[in-house]
């Protein structure tokens, strides 16, 4: 696969099987820089397992294998050293998981730290703070940054996490039904976070979603999957308003 | 009453009754203890920790070379056999398909029986007879023994029991295997680690067997060095309470009551360690 400029993510025949199961069905899609694309279906459908194969998480789960290629800002994912593929890359998951032994600065401070990103104390508190403020938890925490997480609700955990990430700087943030465990208000707050991302930093945005509705309203682009395959790809509008397969109608519908 | 009522009655009697039998010798050794030792501490006083014992017939002294040699026997054979541990437990943790680490597995969970006394004389035979002399290194060896399978185990479970999406986040940040490791899933599960190492600490304070043809039992000596002979105090119960002085019996009792309330003081630290883990 040639890369094309201007692409984010460019994702040609990937296949990916787990203990002998085909997960994912020879998927592919391309993404533009500084866009959103929202990965929905109905669960068990293989969304997250296609967003650990872009990060190669998936190399953390015995017995799996994957084919195909997916190139991440020119980045050949699969040919290069997986750890410094990850670095380009942020993830945050379905369920809040701020290190719970370390306090909230500890969190979002240990990325950069232990990938040696700064040279000083004052650039990391720089980048904490900054990091933090990407995630909209700032003023909910500057006065307590040496608390630990768990004293966080659920749905600051999930922003700490966020910023756990953002921490990083990544070209490409990966989000795993990141509202899935979180209250409606809290889901707002990192809706918002996330489409302010956007207009600010060269960063482009995969979110894994079942709820079609938070597909429809944040997105640019929609990847439908359903049983591992990729039913249909484009426009968000596009899809939304004219889609052409049965199944994205009923999934749309909430009937499947 | 119907049967079925009379069997229920007659089942719990019989629980209760087993249960009560089964936790009385422990209560009796504790009492038993406190009720010879205490007296004994307080007739001999302060000096009892610092004295070195009496000769026979002769008043109380002390335990100071067998205190002093069970802290430093104890010390020793953590700092052998702890890193050991750590590393065993990693390794079978984070490779669990490589043949060597089921092997690290198995063996843990089969040294956790081994008879202590065979730890003795392995000992004796690889480290003693070389050297031609007993030791507080021989003696922290088979102590390290016997320590290695307790730590290992425990920490393997302290491990394994850290959530998947913690190792998962920390390699999504890029980092390597050996910083999610240390930096991540040693953090989390610190005291569960924490736990097995004053439990492995707590274990060998108390082993008599594997010292018996190892250590050289000198009891009017501090030792020094890893190359000097000492004394622990489990030996020295094990040696006054077979003699036909009363004062030794007396300095046995006390003697097990020093060892008694060491091993309180570590079980309510580590009980500590596991109240508090949060995840």
């Amino acid at each position: 696969m040639i890369e094309e400029k201007g692409y984010a993510l460019q994702i040609e025949g990937l296949n990916v099987w787990i203990r002998g199961k085909h997960i994912i069905k020879n998927v592919g899609l391309k993404v533009p820089k500084r866009r959103i694309l929202a990965v929905m279906g109905p669960s068990g459908s293989g969304k997250s397992t296609l967003l650990r194969a872009i990060n190669r998480l998936i190399d953390l789960i015995p017995e799996s294998k994957v084919e195909g290629k997916v190139l991440v800002y020119g980045t050949d994912v699969y040919s290069e050293d997986p750890y410094r593929v990850r670095r380009l890359m942020g993830m945050v998951f379905q369920t809040p998981n701020p290190f719970p032994n370390m306090s909230i600065y500890e969190n979002v401070a240990i990325g950069p730290k232990l990938n040696r990103l700064v040279r000083s104390k004052d650039e990391l508190n720089e980048l904490v703070r900054w990091a933090l403020e990407k995630a909209m938890l700032w003023d909910e925490v500057k006065g307590r940054l040496d608390d630990l997480p768990h004293r966080l609700s659920g749905g600051q955990q999930q922003r700490l996490c966020l910023a756990r990430a953002l921490a990083l700087k990544p070209k490409l943030l990966l989000l795993d039904e990141p509202t899935g465990n979180v209250d409606p208000v809290n889901a707002v707050k990192i809706e918002e976070a996330l489409r302010s991302l956007l207009r600010d930093l060269e960063i482009t945005i995969v979110l894994v979603t079942h709820t079609p509705h938070q597909a429809v309203r944040i997105s640019d682009y929609i990847a439908f999957i359903y049983m591992g395959e990729l039913v249909e790809f484009g426009l968000t509008d596009t899809i939304a308003l004219n889609p052409r397969h049965e199944l994205t109608v009923k999934f749309l519908r909430g009937e499947v | 009453m119907d049967v079925r009522e009379v069997k229920e009655r007659v089942f719990l009697v019989l629980v209760v009754i087993l249960s009560i039998a089964a936790v009385l010798p422990v209560f009796h050794v504790f009492l038993s203890v406190i009720w010879n030792g205490f007296g004994v501490i307080m007739e001999a006083g302060p000096n009892f920790l610092l004295d070195v014992p009496p000769a026979p017939n002769a008043g109380l002294g002390g335990i100071a070379p067998s205190l002093a040699g069970t802290l430093l026997l104890a010390v020793l054979s953590s700092l052998l056999g702890i890193p050991l541990s750590l590393f065993a437990a990693i390794f079978a943790v984070e490779f669990p398909d490589n043949p060597l680490a089921k092997m690290v597995r198995v063996l843990s969970k089969a040294l956790l029986e081994i008879p202590s006394v065979v730890v003795g004389m392995l000992v004796y035979a690889i480290l003693v007879v070389p050297m031609g002399r007993f030791s507080m290194l021989a003696g922290s060896l088979a102590l390290a023994i016997m320590m290695i399978p307790y730590v290992t185990t425990y920490v393997e479970q302290a491990l394994e029991g850290v959530p998947f999406t913690y190792r998962e986040a920390g390699f999504a940040l890029g980092l390597s295997r050996p910083k999610v490791v240390f930096e991540i899933m040693v953090g989390i599960a610190r005291r569960g680690i924490l736990t097995g190492m004053l439990i492995g600490f707590a274990k060998v304070l108390g082993e008599t067997a594997p010292l018996l043809f190892t250590l050289g039992r000198d009891r009017y000596n501090i030792p020094l060095g890893p190359l000097d002979y000492g004394d622990s105090i489990s030996l020295l119960i094990f040696d006054y309470a077979q003699t036909p002085y009363a004062n030794m019996h007396q300095v046995a009792w006390g003697a097990a009551l020093v060892l008694t309330v060491m091993f309180l003081i570590i079980f309510l630290i580590s009980r500590k360690f596991t109240e508090e883990v949060f995840l």
